[in-house]
């Protein structure tokens, strides 16, 4: 009845990000590659992901997810070595590097049918990716407590609102992402509830969600769920200092969703398995793989890649994928001058995590790094595992030139305390978003409300008159300089962060023009009368929508020029389209 | 931390606590238990946890109906605040060929004298206890309605639980390293955290404990042989009995929470302390009891793991003291039937180590038996 193993050259469990470059890489090699997935679409996490990605060009920075997953699908479709079974979900990892994959067949109008098969190859890329944690609370266990990802699956992949009013844990770019999503959808987001004293998304992504209403409440967590069948609310606590809970300050919220969005753990398990030598990082979410520079573990020819050696981002797991799969191909005598190949994918992934967005990720990947003492000789413990060649967050940036070139935004600024609490910048952030007072007399020109350094730059890569300047680190915060800049708001249909706005002081006597990016559905048309918000969702008046763009490239957000009275011209920075006019014209 | 004990326990599984709990609940004041790992690591946290009468010695019948009447009242006897989990579902032994049974009948006839409620089953009336059995090929069978299954975590806890309150200190993750001995007696015992004097060891260590034996200047014939097991996802109430076949090699039980255990024994599988896997294993057991128990073929399966059996060439544990007279008791070697001997074990190595006579005459089970070729083989395991 059993048979022995199917072999190939190398085996990738995983299709996300990291597995489908990885595979991109060996099937370029010529290394008959097997890549298996449990899911019935490849992609992983970016299938569900409809946002722009942050990042630079190279990883396809300002794409959606979704899109990018479709990009690497018909890159490793095209390669003749590389052969995908989905639905088939790889369940062991055993001594004599065979590995048992419960398949199943269940295409309409044909019988379900699952069987077991079992594969072998010198080499494996293991890129299973990582999954959702959970929290311990009273009732934890009732219908409509979701991860948070799997609420954005139900709605983004299978087109199922998971409720009507969702509470949020967790303001990490997952939870801002995702309550932003359920918005799209036009599910009501309740609050963003976050245990630790600042939010620890990109502040871009708060921003967006606070000025569509969503109050994000750092320093609370969940006292308990209610509900008989299913959950009818939520009560919340705030934490002093010390992270402990202060009696008193509960708040009943009604919703009938809970998302958890507490960050991820490796899934390890075929790690654990295939006996590589494990380390427990809390940097990098859990238990995760000692392994070098060239994502092999301990066990030889067993190489790793993506969130499953440690939680990143889409970005870092490409770039780590395309690493895994040429030392995986090197292993197989497939590439030559491995150190020469993957030089250039080392600095990308060194940029990456350069700023102080990667400095968590720089601490676990040294820590990791104390572990492989006896193995590939890395980094020492202490010091960032970065390579020479990465460019220091510090490195001065080119001497501005005499004229007015834009300058680039000075590293380790500080935010105000207003900004990471709640999302909304101070005042004085504001303030220093904005050109002299002469410049915005004399016509349009942008606000770019981006104070935190990102690894982010489709901005400048928008602008064709050199008004937002290059970066010399991705990091940096954009570098603005309103002389050049003629308002065409081509930053604002960008920026992933809708962080780009363009202000016409000068429209009518009494009104202002601002274009703005508008994300939701329906879109206004010319001639609708909008509400007007500001920047924590309150309404401050209401406006004319004068012209709504929408670029020809689908990944281009929909810039909406609306009318505002002139001295709410620093106010507003949303719109909401009445129910029953607008839209209309969609 | 203490660096003297009245004695030494090695090894944390049913054999090493519940022999602490009993050398304490016969008074001795300073007892350490050292484990190294944590409790149940070994064989006692890996196994079917099947429990039964039915066996083709003697010592074997005596020692196990005396553990099942201490199971039933175990709860209560420890002060658990949990429950074991015992299961008196029974034990179904099937016989596939003439041979086995005709052994089935010499050792019912054995249980009975002894007052074991054992019976021989025709297939027929096999079915009717598991109606789900296939019969095909089905000669006879052995049931007795008092044997069953239990969860040997809680049973290994309630045990040191208990030893912890009658003052026994439990040192986990602590491994013993070897015997010290000073005119061939036990001095005390190394342990990576130090020494530990004292005058009496019992080396519970299952299938490690020739290299501790061996530090005794003690050569323990016992072997240790990978087995390997599984659990399903659990599914609606359908196996009161343990079923097992002894030609097949297999046994199958379904747990209170509705879990299948089961296992395959294979002579081919490694030796030595391998605590791994294997994928044939998945394909043998299934094709077994998907054969043997036809409803349980579209279970799923949960997870595999293995522990290590501390075989002898008789099949029978060591429960003595060697070299005689030294302070070092040995309780390991038994052969993949030792949790449910544990209760009893537990009472006769502490009985032992007092000096006083063991509530069973187990002086057959003796060291010096594999040199004197004086085996007391035991027929009927897996
Ligand atoms: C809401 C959200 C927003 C995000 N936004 C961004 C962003 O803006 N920019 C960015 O760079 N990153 C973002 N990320 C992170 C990014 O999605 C992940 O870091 C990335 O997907 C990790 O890629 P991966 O290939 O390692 O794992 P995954 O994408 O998780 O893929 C792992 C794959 O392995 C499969 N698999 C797992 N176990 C098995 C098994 N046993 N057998 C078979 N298959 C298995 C899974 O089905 C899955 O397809 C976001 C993540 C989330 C959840
Ligand atoms: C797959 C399988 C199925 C089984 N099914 C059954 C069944 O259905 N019924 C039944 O009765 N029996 C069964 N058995 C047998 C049973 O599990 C064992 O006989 C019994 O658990 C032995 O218990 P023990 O305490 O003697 O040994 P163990 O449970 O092995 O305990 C020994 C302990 O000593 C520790 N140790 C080892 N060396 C040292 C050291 N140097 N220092 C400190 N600590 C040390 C180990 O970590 C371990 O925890 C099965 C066994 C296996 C493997
Ligand atoms: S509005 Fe146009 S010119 Fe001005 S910064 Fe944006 S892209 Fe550049
Ligand atoms: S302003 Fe530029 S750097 Fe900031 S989020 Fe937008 S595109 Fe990225």
């Amino acid at each position: 009845m059993s048979g022995g193993p199917k072999k190939y050259d190398a085996i990738v469990v995983g299709a996300g990000p990291a597995g489908l470059s990885a595979a991109a890489e060996l099937g370029r090699a010529g290394a008959r590659t097997l890549v298996l997935d449990r899911d019935t679409r490849p992609g992983g996490q970016l299938v569900k992901q409809t946002h722009k990605f942050f990042g630079s060009e190279k990883q396809r920075a300002g794409t959606r997810g979704v899109e990018i997953a479709r990009l690497l699908r018909e890159e490793v479709a095209a390669l003749p070595a590389v052969e995908m079974w989905l639905n088939s979900t790889v369940l062991g990892f055993y001594s004599d590097r065979v590995i048992t994959v419960e398949r199943v067949k269940d295409a309409p109008g044909e019988e379900r049918r699952e069987w077991l098969e079992k594969v072998t190859a010198p080499v494996f890329v293991l890129a299973t990716g990582a999954a959702e944690r959970f929290l311990p609370f009273p009732n934890n266990d009732l219908p409509g407590i979701y991860g948070a990802g799997a609420a954005q699956t139900l709605m983004n992949v299978h087109g199922v609102r998971p409720g009507r009013r969702v509470v949020m844990v967790g303001a990490g770019n997952i939870g801002l992402i995702v309550s932003y999503q359920l918005l799209q959808a036009g599910v009501e987001v309740a609050a963003i509830v976050e245990a630790a004293p600042v939010i620890g998304g990109y502040l871009v992504h708060a921003a967006k969600v606070r000025r569509a209403g969503v109050p994000i409440l750092t320093s609370h967590t969940v006292k308990e769920a209610h509900g008989r069948e299913a959950l009818e609310g939520v009560t919340v606590w705030r934490l002093d200092e010390k992270w402990q809970p202060v009696p008193g300050t509960e708040k009943y919220i009604a919703a009938d969703v809970l998302c958890l969005a507490t960050g991820l753990s490796p899934l390890a398990e075929l790690l654990f398995q295939a006996g590589c030598q494990m380390a427990y990082v809390p940097e990098l979410g859990g238990h995760v793989p000692v392994h070098g520079e060239d994502l092999e573990t301990s066990v030889p020819g067993v190489f790793v890649a993506g969130d499953v050696s440690g939680v990143e981002e889409a970005s870092a797991a490409m770039v780590e994928g395309h690493l895994a799969g040429l030392g995986a191909a090197a292993r197989l005598g497939l590439v030559r001058d491995l150190a020469a190949v993957a030089a250039g994918w080392r600095a990308e992934l060194a940029s990456l995590r350069a700023g102080p967005s990667g400095e968590k990720i720089r601490r676990g990947l040294a820590k990791l790094a104390g572990q492989t003492a006896g193995m590939a000789a890395s980094s020492p413990a202490g010091s960032p595992v970065s390579p020479a060649s990465a460019p220091a967050a510090s490195a001065p940036a080119a001497p501005p030139p005499a004229t007015s070139a834009p300058k680039p935004g000075k590293p380790g600024r500080t935010l105000s305390p207003q900004l990471t609490s709640t999302g909304e910048p101070a005042a004085s952030e504001l303030e220093s978003s904005l050109p002299p007072a002469d410049r915005r007399r004399q016509g349009p020109y942008a606000v770019i409300e981006c104070f935190q350094e990102i690894p982010c730059d489709p901005c400048h890569k928008a602008c064709r008159t050199g008004a937002i300047g290059p970066f010399p680190d991705i990091n940096l915060t954009p570098a603005y300089e309103a002389a050049h800049c003629n308002g065409c708001a081509l930053c604002v249909a960008q920026c992933p962060g809708l962080a780009c706005f363009v202000v016409d002081e000068n429209y009518s006597p009494s009104e202002a023009l601002l274009k703005l990016p508008y994300e939701f559905l329906p879109l206004p048309a010319a001639g609708h009368t909008v509400d007007l918000l500001d920047r924590t969702g309150a309404l401050v008046g209401s406006g004319r929508v004068v012209r709504v763009v929408r670029s020809r490239s689908k990944l281009a957000t929909p810039v909406v020029w609306v009318t505002v009275p002139s001295e709410k011209v620093g106010t507003v920075r949303n719109i909401r389209v009445p129910a029953t006019k607008g839209g209309a014209a969609e | 931390m203490k660096t003297t004990a009245d004695a030494v326990i090695i090894g944390g599984g049913i054999t090493g606590c519940a022999t602490a709990f009993e050398l304490a609940r016969n008074g001795m004041k300073n007892v350490v238990l050292l484990e190294k790992e944590y409790l149940a690591s070994g064989a006692t946290g890996r196994c079917g946890a099947g429990v039964r009468q039915q066996f083709g010695t003697r010592i074997n019948c005596l020692m196990s109906k005396a553990s099942v009447e201490l199971f039933e009242n175990l709860n209560d006897y420890l002060g658990f605040d949990g429950d074991i989990e015992f299961n008196q579902g029974g034990y179904l032994l099937l016989a596939h060929s003439e041979a086995t049974m005709a052994q089935f009948a010499k050792n019912v006839a054995l249980e009975n004298s002894l007052g074991i409620p054992a019976r021989l089953c025709t297939p027929e009336e096999a079915k009717e206890i598991v109606p789900h059995l296939n019969t095909e090929g089905l000669v006879g069978a052995s049931f007795c309605a008092e044997d069953g299954h239990l969860n040997p975590f809680k049973v290994t806890q309630a045990y040191a639980e208990a030893a912890q309150r009658l003052g026994v200190e439990v040192r986990k993750f602590t491994e013993a390293t070897g015997l010290i001995m000073e005119g061939g007696r036990v001095a005390g015992v190394r342990t990576a955290a130090g020494d530990l004097a004292t005058p009496l060891v019992l080396n519970a260590t299952g299938s490690h404990a020739p290299l501790i034996a061996k530090t005794a200047g003690v050569d323990l014939p016992i072997i240790g042989e990978r087995h390997q097991i599984l659990v399903t996802e659990p599914v609606a109430p359908l196996q009161k009995p343990m079923v097992i076949s002894f030609q097949y090699g297999v046994y199958c039980q379904q747990t209170p929470h509705g879990s299948f255990i089961m296992g395959v024994g294979d002579p081919h599988e490694p030796k030595g302390f391998d605590q791994g896997h294997s994928w044939d294993f998945l394909h043998r057991v299934a094709e077994k009891i998907a054969w043997l128990l036809p409803p349980l073929a579209g279970i799923r399966i949960v997870r595999q793991w293995s522990g290590i059996y501390d075989l002898t060439e008789d099949n029978q544990p060591v429960l003595d003291e060697a070299p005689a007279g030294c302070g070092h008791f040995i309780a390991a070697g038994f052969s993949g039937h030792g949790f449910m001997l544990g209760p009893t074990v537990g009472r006769i190595m502490a009985a032992k180590m007092l000096g006083q006579t063991p509530p069973i005459d187990v002086s057959a089970l003796n060291l010096g038996r594999f040199a004197r070729r004086e085996l007391v083989l035991e027929p009927s395991v897996v």
